[in-house]
């Protein structure tokens, strides 16, 4: 389907949609890098309402035939749905669209934010002079996130109760399981990794908390302002530790050549200290260790399933080969360094 | 004479970025565009050490299972590291070393994940060996990345 198929069948589902509208038009149809387990195109909607012109700028994710991780579209739109509400910056959503007769895959459409971009991970500065400003607001947003009641804003809807000392495991079953079916060469360090995870579990967190799953930098959009507008790609939320989410934003994946500042933007200690204002938590070491190793693993496990996408030729994505190669390297590094001090600490 | 591999990667990596990017109109394209030519910087310099990195590799790990296999007790782990320590390459094909290097990894799966386990006198020592030779082989296989700043 080209982009110019799909304008037409977009322009005949907001029809559907808003019915006090009429000529609708779609246009601008462009598809954007917007997170890899989805397909994320950029479009104009105009139409005609009550006798005036109007324009909206959206974004349309829809399901690949595969991905970089396999997630279910609706716990991603209900992500945003749940915050929008309460202040944090997440773009508003509209609609959310199972029927196949559409675009020929689920999707959602959601609003678009305007003049403002997101950085690199892979940049040594990736925010330039606006690094202090939107590193304080990085970490207070991800304090907010940690201190919503998930039932409260509805975020836990479909989810399945989970208790704090299940928090781990649930999730180091999950990501191994990746590894089991995508893994297409034995892989030392991560087996290695996991039986360490097994062995030596963190202790259960003080609540339940949301977990955006995927809170980095790349992951949310800045004005040139330096304010941070729009948090992305809840494709991997859920409910768990917080910690989870703070280890996953400081992975020295994302710091690239500065692991001392998380992210490319503020200092670790000033990071966690806004961290522990806004959340109410502490940045407990025991648990911050054991997210750590965790996602270092949780990154390979998806890149390894990226390789194994991209060799089977489901998605032919350069982003995968990309991630498979670069991202699986890095955090084989991260984790036999630290994997190989943790050894030398029990054996002493 | 024929320009070399890694010449011709970094050279197609300068016009990519360079002559195709700019005239590009699609952000989607461009994105693509420029992580290809990422690759390709890191293929020159893959091209050129591939076979080396993965005969060190399977040397190495032939090397600590000969090690491992006169001090394990468990027999088929012994046999089996025993026979490993004795194989060779036979191609130096990536893919044939791929092979034997999956084969090799996965004894050395098995060998960690027993002496993790054992309380023998050899077994802190023998950990100690193989993360010797994991955080090596890792930084051995460090990709190198583009400057663009």
């Amino acid at each position: 389907m080209t982009m110019d198929d799909l304008a037409p069948r977009i322009a005949a589902y907001l029809a559907r949609k808003m019915p006090q509208a009429s000529q609708i038009e779609v246009s601008g149809v462009s598809r954007i890098h917007g997170g890899a387990s989805r397909e994320t195109f950029r479009l104009s909607a105009s139409w005609s309402e009550s006798g005036k012109s109007k324009t909206r700028p959206l974004i349309l994710r829809r399901d690949p035939v595969a991905s970089l991780i396999e997630t279910e579209r609706d716990i991603e739109y209900n992500a945003y749905r749940a915050f929008h509400p309460t202040g944090l910056p997440v773009p508003e959503p509209l609609y959310l669209e199972t029927d196949l007769k559409w675009l020929d895959r689920p999707f959602f459409i959601m609003e678009q934010i305007e003049g403002c971009s997101a950085a690199s991970p892979f940049n040594a500065e990736p925010y330039g002079p606006l690094a202090e400003t939107l590193g304080r607001q990085f970490w207070t947003h991800l304090g907010r996130i940690a201190a919503a009641d998930p039932k409260a804003i509805g975020f836990d809807a479909n989810m399945g109760d989970i208790a704090p000392a299940d928090c781990w495991k649930h999730e180091l079953d999950k990501w191994e399981k990746v590894i089991d079916e995508d893994e297409l060469a034995p892989q030392p360090v991560a087996r290695a990794a996991i039986r360490w995870l097994r062995r030596n579990p963190p202790p259960p967190p003080p609540k339940i908390s949301v977990v955006h799953g995927d809170y980095r930098t790349g992951n949310f959009l800045f004005n040139p302002e330096g304010h941070i507008r729009a948090i992305l790609d809840w494709e991997m939320c859920h409910l768990g530790d917080a910690l989870e989410d703070v280890a996953w934003a400081a992975d020295p994946l994302w710091a690239f050549q500065r692991p001392d500042r998380p992210g490319g933007m503020i200092g670790r200690a000033e990071a966690f200290a806004i961290w522990e204002t806004e959340s109410g938590l502490k940045v407990a070491p025991e648990r911050l260790r054991w997210w750590a190793v965790f996602n270092s693993l949780k990154g390979l496990a998806i890149w390894i399933s990226a390789g194994k996408e991209y060799q089977t030729g489901a998605n032919r994505d350069p982003v995968l080969a990309f991630s498979s190669w670069y991202c699986t390297d890095v955090h084989n590094r991260v984790l036999a360094k630290r994997l190989a001090e943790l050894s030398r600490e029990t054996r002493q | 004479m024929k320009p070399d591999v890694d010449q011709v990667m970094q050279g197609f990596f300068g016009t990519l970025l360079m002559d195709v990017a700019p005239h590009l109109n699609a952000e989607y394209s461009m994105g693509n565009v420029g992580i290809m030519g990422m690759m390709m910087f890191m293929t020159a310099e893959e091209h050129d050490r591939a076979a080396e990195i993965r005969v060190a590799e399977n040397t190495e790990m032939r090397a600590l299972f000969g090690e491992a296999a006169r001090v394990v007790e468990d027999a088929g782990l012994k046999a089996r590291l025993g026979e490993a320590a004795g194989s060779r390459d036979a191609s130096l094909r990536i893919k044939a070393l791929d092979r034997a290097n999956a084969a090799l990894g996965g004894l050395l799966v098995e060998l960690q994940t027993h002496a993790e386990a054992s309380k023998a006198p050899w077994a802190g020592a023998l950990e100690a060996r193989i993360w010797d030779y994991l955080v090596a082989a890792t930084e051995r296989r460090k990709l190198p990345f583009p400057s663009l700043g």
